[in-house]
């Protein structure tokens, strides 16, 4: 009686997950790890919501305005220093200004333009200008303050007269907790199969449990597929506590803002948490980028001698690269650099999943992000198939 | 009869000119098999010795399909170990040289894993797996995890594991390698058993020349890939003029103190 290519592959996927499952330290690391860093942002930001109702910010200002609402605006701000947690208030030209803008240095510019007072006094409303740079908890708050305080200013003084306030933002519009999102998702899934990966191929080998597992009568791609399978499997253990992480890290900033008034609660719930609705999405990048974090491992293995010497390899040639597309993905500048360093940037496969989990919860998909996550798809593809080819030499076992 | 020699009895292993030569970077090849022509009989218990290096794990990776011969024939089973690997590898096992084990299985979850794939019954794999236990001794500590037994208890299981297929041919890259005197002895009991009984092949590597003289109807000795001869242990001492077995190595091998009748 013989047992079809199929059940012997199941058999294979329950034994390489019940070895998994017994190891304690990396079951704890799939569901820890995730759980931490999640719980760890949840800390770390509701101390930045303490922060940013008590600490101050510096703040450039530009009045072109000779009119007496621009300068009485400029003389109330400069007043309330205190009130609004503003520290400097530094005066600047236009030309000054922009410059800091353009070399994103700028934390908050308030701009009172030329006819300020003239469009109040004729048209009933005018234009304050906000430059704020919103990946600075500090400079959002304090602009924040600035708009708030600008219209009780004016409305008090003619309450007929409207002001506009209009913000620009000195990074791509997004809120912290989407930008959140995406760093840590992507970074601590890139990481997260190295264990395994590492264990399952490289550790086999060292341990010289492969070649009797080679000699079974079961075909070398089967056999891999059955681990790259289990990886799959246990990784998804990561997954669904990076989901768990997420409502929990959630819950801890609706609990911090939860105390503070009605529109400041509002706004850092806005801007902190991450919308459930887009869970699904960030599982299914998750999931790519898992995916191809396995493809990696699975030539890195292949390659390496040893088990530790697998694992190290894995984590340098992945952390190095994510963290750097991370950090510019939380900065929401990840696409805009040219030259080498835009192509090495564009080279790295889970850099298009950072673009496109970002155009979708900016709510804009372009034609580049798809062609992206088809590279990320087709690196995969190549790279597990680089996996099964040195699977399948002899050096494996030799 | 056991151990007789090649064209007396069937011979389920075959090697005509077999060469095995690994590459070592661009410029240097090493020759770890060079033509060996070789039969072993069913049924038979042959050792093949050789000092370090010589070839014998090459020789049984190629004889189970791990490496593809540079030159050369092989069969197995009366099939090619190129063309026809996926019958050989349904009817035979191996116990490699440093065979690792499954360390946060069971004793019992590694003999079952291990047969699962051969589709052997469920119920019929736990019988097996309960007999070999018994005979290796290791019954009671079934359902330890394997990571808190010594070396040569795991070698026990490795044993066991070998043999829960009922292979027709057991190729055994030393079995008794950090096994204790006792134990030792339990694996060379079941070895016999398996061939005597059973009527099994079992091709084994060893540097005890005590358990080639106990155990193997015919050796094999290996040097620098080269096959240089090949008889029951007793034939070589007559043939070499030696007073034992370890004469009759030493001599071939270092190419000192044997002289051929």
């Amino acid at each position: 009686m013989r047992m079809n290519i199929d059940v012997k592959t199941v058999w294979m996927l329950k034994k390489e997950i019940k070895t998994v499952l017994r190891s304690r330290w990396l079951l704890l690391g799939f569901i820890i790890s995730p759980l931490f860093a999640w719980l760890f942002q949840g800390a770390f930001l509701s101390f930045i919501v303490a922060q940013t109702t008590e600490e101050t910010e510096m703040v450039y200002i530009t009045v072109e305005d000779d009119g007496a609402l621009g300068q009485g605006l400029y003389a109330a701000i400069q007043g309330n220093l205190t009130e609004l947690l503003i520290d400097p208030l530094i005066e600047v030209n236009r030309t000054y200004a922009e410059g800091l803008v353009a070399n994103n240095s700028m934390p908050v510019w308030v701009l009172i333009p030329e006819n300020f007072t003239e469009q109040l006094v004729l048209q009933g409303k005018s234009n304050l200008t906000l430059w704020v740079n919103t990946g600075n908890f500090r400079a959002t708050a304090a602009a924040q303050r600035i708009d708030a305080f600008a219209r009780n200013y004016i409305d008090r003084i003619q309450i007929i007269r409207e002001l506009q306030v209009n913000w620009y933002t000195v990074t791509p519009e997004a809120t912290y907790g989407h930008q959140l999102a995406i760093f840590l998702v992507m970074l601590t899934s890139v990481l997260a199969p190295a264990p395994y990966v590492s264990q399952s191929f490289a550790g086999e080998r060292e341990k010289h449990t492969l070649e009797a597992l080679l000699v079974v009568p079961m075909s070398r791609v089967k056999i891999l597929a059955s681990k790259l399978v289990a990886g799959l499997l246990l990784t998804m253990i990561y997954s669904v506590f990076t989901i768990v992480g997420i409502l929990t890290y959630n819950l801890s900033i609706i609990l911090r803002a939860e105390s503070l008034p009605q529109d400041a609660m509002q706004y850092y719930i806005n801007l902190y948490t991450v919308n459930a609705n887009t869970l699904p999405l960030i599982f299914f990048c998750q999931f790519l980028v898992l995916l191809c974090a396995i493809g990696i491992g699975v030539v890195i293995s292949c390659l390496a001698k040893d088990q530790s010497t697998a694992e190290s390899i894995n984590n340098l040639a992945l952390l190095v690269p994510t963290m750097v597309i991370g950090i510019l993905g939380f900065t929401g500048s990840i696409s805009q650099y040219g030259g080498i360093f835009g192509l090495f940037v564009m080279l790295i496969p889970f850099t298009h999943a950072i673009v496109f989990l970002n155009e979708v919860l900016s709510g804009v998909i372009t034609a580049n992000s798809i062609i992206g996550i088809a590279y990320l798809i087709g690196f995969t593809i190549a790279f597990l198939l680089l996996g099964a080819k040195l699977f399948e030499r002899e050096a494996i076992i030799a | 009869m056991y151990g007789a020699g090649p064209g007396l009895n069937e011979s389920v292993i075959i090697t005509r000119g077999l060469t095995k030569i690994f590459e070592k970077g661009k410029k240097r090849e090493v020759v770890a098999l060079d033509s060996v022509d070789l039969e072993i009989g069913r049924g038979e218990v042959f050792g093949l010795l050789g000092p370090n290096g010589a070839g014998k794990t090459t020789l049984i990776r190629v004889l189970v399909g791990l490496l593809t011969p540079t030159a050369g024939t092989a069969s197995v089973l009366g099939k090619d170990v190129v063309e026809d690997i996926d019958y050989i590898r349904e009817r035979v096992s191996l116990l490699p040289q440093e065979a690792g084990i499954y360390e946060r299985l069971t004793a019992r979850e590694n003999l079952m894993y291990y047969g699962g794939f051969y589709g052997i019954p469920t119920d019929e794999l736990s019988r097996r797996t309960d007999h070999l236990l018994d005979i290796v001794g290791l019954r009671q500590k079934e359902d330890y995890q394997v990571k808190s037994f010594s070396g040569g208890m795991k070698r026990k299981v490795l044993v066991a594991r070998a043999l829960i297929i009922e292979p027709e041919i057991v190729f055994m890259d030393e079995p008794t390698t950090g096994v204790d005197t006792i134990g030792a002895r339990v694996v060379r009991n079941l070895l016999k058993k398996v061939s005597s009984e059973e009527r099994r092949t079992i091709i084994l590597t060893t540097h005890d020349l005590n358990e080639v003289s106990e155990l193997c109807d015919r050796v094999g000795i290996l040097n620098e890939g080269k096959l240089v001869a090949v008889g029951k242990p007793s034939e070589l001492k007559e043939k070499y003029l030696a007073a034992n077995l370890e004469e009759v190595f030493t001599g071939l091998v270092t190419g000192e103190g044997v002289y051929k009748r």
